[in-house]
């Protein structure tokens, strides 16, 4: 418990740090996010598509 | 890249096809708070008659001269897509209006105030813009007095008070 009280009181110091930064260095550092939520999206959307079945199958129960 | 954005913003206003500009939304609201996750760039225009379906084909135009081409409803330019929303009420033309001009590496960036970020959020009023006030309040960029009274100012005072309801002062 005393180990995760220490990691928050860290964290509370080190978001203004954060905060601090300049600008163009904070959108900077969005940039690399913005790519990896992309990525998530696109995986996800690949992950739902193979998991819905096609019209095709939907209509004529399943391929052969 | 943001600096190219800041460069064509720049040219897009010397031209007179926008009579202003300011960035919003996210990306403007790191110039006050830590940084967020954003998919593009939202950007107020003022254009002479934004109630045109067609408001937005001149800058279109006006970006595809200049290589940065349509995807989707925003303009790529580099890594970000730019969003181009005309001013459409008098919360987001005085926004417009009353924007800062921004040092972006030594290009200047037109960027709405941090009030008026926060009063614009509290206007759609989704988790994502809650949360976006509330950022805002935590930097220190905008008090909520300052907040409740531009809110009021537009119509906003029910928003304010239900969005203190929900996140009381500690």
């Amino acid at each position: 418990m005393s180990d995760v009280k220490h990691l928050l009181e860290r964290q509370a110091q080190w978001q203004p740090t954060r905060q601090a930064l300049t600008w163009p260095e904070k959108v900077r550092m969005a940039e690399p996010e913005r790519e990896s939520i992309l990525q998530l999206r696109r995986s996800g959307q690949v992950e739902a598509a193979s998991a819905r079945p096609t019209r095709t199958q939907s209509h004529f129960g399943r391929p052969k | 890249m943001v600096k190219a954005v800041a460069h064509l913003l720049n040219a897009l206003q010397s031209s007179g096809l926008v009579q202003g500009y300011a960035l919003f939304g996210p990306m403007a609201q790191m110039r006050y708070t830590e940084a967020v996750a954003t998919l593009d760039a939202d950007v107020l225009v003022a254009v002479a008659q934004p109630d045109r379906l067609d408001a937005l084909s001149d800058i279109y135009a006006f970006c595809a001269a200049r290589g940065y081409l349509p995807e989707g409803e925003a303009v790529r330019v580099g890594a970000w897509p730019v969003q181009f929303v005309p001013a459409f009420s008098t919360l987001t033309q005085e926004a417009m209006e009353l924007a800062e001009t921004a040092d972006f590496e030594g290009v200047p960036l037109r960027v709405v105030g941090a009030a008026h970020l926060a009063v614009i959020a509290l206007s759609v009023g989704r988790a994502k813009d809650f949360a976006r006030v509330l950022a805002l309040l935590e930097s220190g960029s905008v008090t909520r007095p300052e907040i409740e009274q531009l809110a009021a100012r537009h119509g906003l005072a029910a928003a304010w008070e239900r969005f203190e309801g929900r996140f009381p002062l500690e």
